[in-house]
C-alpha cells in the first residue's frame, strides 16, 4: 500500500499485544495481496484481465469491499466510482505525468460503476465491458483498518489505534479512561507546528480525510492531485478537503473521496443524507462542518 | 607511619561510609537500567518518508530500499547501525551504533533516527489528512 | 592574614597545580575520570591549617588550572569550582561538627562525593539536559569516586601523620 502502517493497542499484557499487533499486520498484508492494482496477482488485477470476458469468483473480501463500493457510488451519484483504474493508470503522481486531454476523453466512458456487477450467490465480479479496471485505490485502507481491528478484537484487545496513513480506526479507550485524540491536518501547513489544524475525540470509529495536498504535482501551471473526478477525468476542485467520521472504515475512505470530489454543495447533503460526521474545507477556504460535530472538534485555530 | 598502619587507624565511621557508598554505588548500577525510562524507538526514513517506526528494545535486522539499493539496518542491544549500503563512501555504516541522534545516506536517501516515543502530552493519538 | 599564612596557600596551592597538572598528562581509559589527587592537598590544608586556608587553596587551585588549561570561564571552570567549592566546605562543616568522627579518609570519601554529585548536577542543567544519561552515570562516578576518595584519603592521613611526626620529632 506504500504507506505508513502504525498499531497501537491498550492491554495488560506484552506478549498479548505484542501477538494481537503482528496478526493485524498480517491481516493488513493480506488483503493487499488481494486487493492490489498494481500487483499482477491480486484478485483485483484479475476481475481486470477479465474485463469484458467473464465473472471471477473472489473471496469474501473482495466481494464484500466491492459491493460497499458500489453502495458509496450510488450515495454518492457515481462521484466515488472504483471503475476509474482506466483514468488513475494515466497518471503517475511519482513521476508527474499526466494524459493529455484526448487520452482522458477516450477513456471516460470505461467508468461506470453500474458496469460492475456482482453475484453474491455465487461470490463473483463481473466487469461488463472490455478496457474497464476497478482500481480500489480509495477504499482499501478503510478496509484494511476495519478489518486489522477486528482481528484485534479476536485476540481479546479491548482499546487501540490502526492508522493505515491517514485513514485511522479507533477502539475503546485510552488507559487514562479518556477518548482517542485524533489531528485533523491542515492543508496549508507549511511545517510541522502549523500541521494540525484540529482534533476530535472517538472511540469505537474510523475517520478518514481526502485532501488535495497529499499526493500532487504542478504541471504547466495546473495542479494536478490525486481525487480525479470520474466524470471529468480531472482532479476535482471544489474542497481542499473533507474529513468523515461514520462507524466502518470503508465508508469514512471512500465517503472522504466522493464527498471531495462531489464538492461544497452536493457534498455537505451526502452527510445529511447518510448521518456521518464530518468537515470540508472548500477551495475558497471555509470550514463546513456536520451539525452533531459543532462542540465536539477542537479547533487549534480560528476556522474561516 | 606505613600505609597499613594508617589503614588501622581508619576510624569506625569511616569504614562505614566507604561500605555503605560502595554498596550503594553497586547496587545502583545493576538497578538503574531497569529504572530508566525506556521506551524509544527507531525511525527510518526512505526519501523523506516515514518507512518503518520500530522500537529500539527489539533486536532484528532489516533491510530498506532505496533509489541506489538496499540498506540494512540492524538494531541490537537498543543500539542501531547501518551494517550495510550500496553508497561509495559508506559513511554511513562507518558511523557504527548509535544510541540517539542519527545516521544519514545520503545516496541512498535513507535517514535512521532514535528518538523519544513520548511526544508532547497534549498531542494528538494520531493525524488524519 | 598572616604572613606565614599567605606563604602557606600559595605553596600548598602550587603543590595542588602541579599534582592537577600532571595527573591530567596521565593516560586514562575514560577521559574525565581522574584520581583527583589535587584533593590530598585540599584535606592536609583542611586538617593542619583550618577550613579558610583550604577555601583559599581550593579557589586558587581552580582559578589558575582553568586559566593554564585555557578553559577560564567555560563550563569546564563552572564545574570544576562547583565541585571543588562544595566539596571543601562539605568536608569543612563535617571537620566543624564532628572532628573526630573520620579521619583523612572518611573526609576525602566524603568531598569526593559532594564534588561528583554537585558536577553531575551542573553538567545536568549546563549540558546534558537528559536525566537519564545523569542517572544511568551516577552510580559508576560515586563508585569510582568512594573508592579513589578512600585513596586520597589514606594518602593524606598519612602524610600528615609523617607531617606530624617530624614537627614532634623536630621539636624535641
Amino acid at each position: 500500500m506504500d504507506t505508513l502502517v502504525t498499531i497501537t493497542v491498550v492491554s495488560a499484557s506484552e506478549s498479548k499485544a505484542d501477538k494481537s499487533i503482528d496478526d493485524a499486520f498480517a491481516a493488513i498484508e493480506k488483503l493487499e495481496k488481494l486487493l492490489n492494482f498494481y500487483f499482477a496477482e491480486s484478485e483485483i488485477s484479475l476481475i481486470n484481465r477479465n474485463a469484458g470476458l467473464s465473472g471471477v469468483k473472489v473471496s469474501s473480501d473482495v466481494l464484500r469491499l466491492i459491493d460497499k463500493a458500489l453502495y458509496v457510488s450510488e450515495k454518492t451519484q457515481g462521484s466515488f466510482d472504483v471503475t476509474i483504474g482506466p483514468l488513475t493508470s494515466m497518471y503517475n503522481f511519482h513521476k508527474h505525468i499526466r494524459p493529455d486531454d484526448g487520452k482522458i476523453r477516450e477513456k471516460l466512458s470505461l467508468i461506470n460503476y453500474r458496469d460492475l456487477l456482482t453475484d453474491n450467490a455465487k461470490s463473483t465480479v463481473y466487469l461488463k465491458r472490455k478496457g474497464m479496471l476497478i482500481d480500489p485505490g480509495g477504499i482499501t485502507k478503510g478496509y484494511a483498518a476495519d478489518r486489522a481491528v477486528e482481528t484485534l478484537k479476536k485476540q481479546g484487545i479491548h482499546a487501540g489505534i490502526v492508522a493505515i496513513a491517514g485513514d485511522i480506526k479507533v477502539f475503546g479507550l485510552k488507559p487514562d479512561g479518556k477518548p482517542w485524540k485524533i489531528g485533523i491536518r491542515n492543508p496549508d501547513a507549511k511545517d510541522d507546528k502549523d500541521d494540525v489544524m484540529a482534533t476530535v475525540e472517538l472511540t469505537d470509529m474510523a475517520i478518514s480525510t481526502s485532501g488535495d495536498y497529499e499526493r500532487y504535482f504542478i504541471s504547466n501551471g495546473e495542479k494536478f492531485h490525486h481525487l480525479l473526478d470520474p466524470k471529468t477525468g480531472y482532479p476535482a476542485g471544489g474542497c481542499r478537503s473533507v474529513t468523515v467520521i461514520a462507524k466502518e472504515g470503508v465508508f469514512a475512505d471512500a465517503f472522504a473521496t466522493g464527498i471531495f470530489i462531489l464538492g461544497p454543495e452536493k457534498g455537505m447533503t451526502v452527510f445529511n443524507e447518510t448521518g456521518f460526521s464530518g468537515m470540508m474545507i472548500d477551495s475558497r477556504g471555509t470550514t463546513h462542518i456536520t451539525p452533531d460535530l459543532r462542540g465536539k472538534i477542537e479547533f487549534q485555530k480560528n476556522p474561516s | 607511619m606505613s600505609f597499613r598502619k594508617i589503614l588501622l587507624k581508619t576510624t569506625g565511621a569511616d569504614r562505614i561510609l566507604f561500605l555503605l557508598l560502595l554498596s550503594v554505588s553497586l547496587a545502583g548500577i545493576f538497578f538503574i537500567k531497569d529504572i530508566i525510562p525506556q521506551s524509544r524507538s527507531v525511525l527510518v526514513e526512505v526519501n523523506g518518508k516515514p518507512v518503518y517506526i520500530l522500537p529500539i528494545d527489539k533486536n532484528r535486522t532489516l533491510s530498506v530500499e532505496g533509489p541506489a539499493g538496499n540498506t540494512i539496518i540492524e538494531i541490537k542491544d537498543r543500539k542501531v547501525r547501518i551494517t550495510d549500503s550500496p553508497c561509495i563512501n559508506k559513511l554511513c555504516v562507518k558511523q557504527g551504533w548509535i544510541t540517539g541522534g542519527s545516521i544519514v545516506c545520503l545516496p541512498n536517501r535513507v535517514v535512521v533516527t532514535v528518538g523519544d516515543k513520548d511526544r508532547q502530552k497534549d498531542g494528538p493519538d494520531a493525524i488524519t489528512g | 592574614m598572616q604572613l606565614r599564612d599567605k606563604y602557606r596557600i600559595a605553596l600548598l596551592s602550587a603543590f595542588a597545580i602541579g599534582i592537577h597538572g600532571i595527573e591530567s598528562l596521565l593516560p586514562s581509559p575514560i577521559p574525565w575520570m581522574r584520581l583527583g589527587l589535587a584533593n590530598v592537598i585540599t584535606v592536609i590544608a583542611l586538617l593542619l591549617y583550618g577550613f579558610r586556608t583550604a577555601m583559599l587553596v581550593t579557589l586558587v587551585r581552580v582559578i589558575i588550572s582553568s586559566l593554564l588549561t585555557g578553559t577560564f570561564p567555560g563550563p569546564a571552570f563552572i564545574l570544576s569550582l562547583g565541585g571543588g567549592v562544595l566539596s571543601t566546605m562539605s568536608m569543612g562543616v563535617i571537620v566543624l561538627l564532628a572532628p573526630r568522627l573520620f579521619s583523612a579518609v572518611g573526609l576525602s570519601i566524603i568531598g569526593a562525593f559532594m564534588h561528583n554529585m554537585t558536577q553531575l548536577i551542573l553538567a545536568y542543567f549546563l549540558i546534558i539536559q537528559r536525566i537519564e544519561a545523569v542517572l544511568l552515570i551516577a552510580p559508576v562516578i560515586t563508585l569510582a569516586g568512594t573508592l579513589t576518595g578512600a585513596l586520597n584519603g589514606l594518602v593524606s592521613e598519612t602524610v600528615i601523620r609523617n607531617l606530624k611526626k617530624d614537627i614532634i620529632e623536630k621539636n624535641n
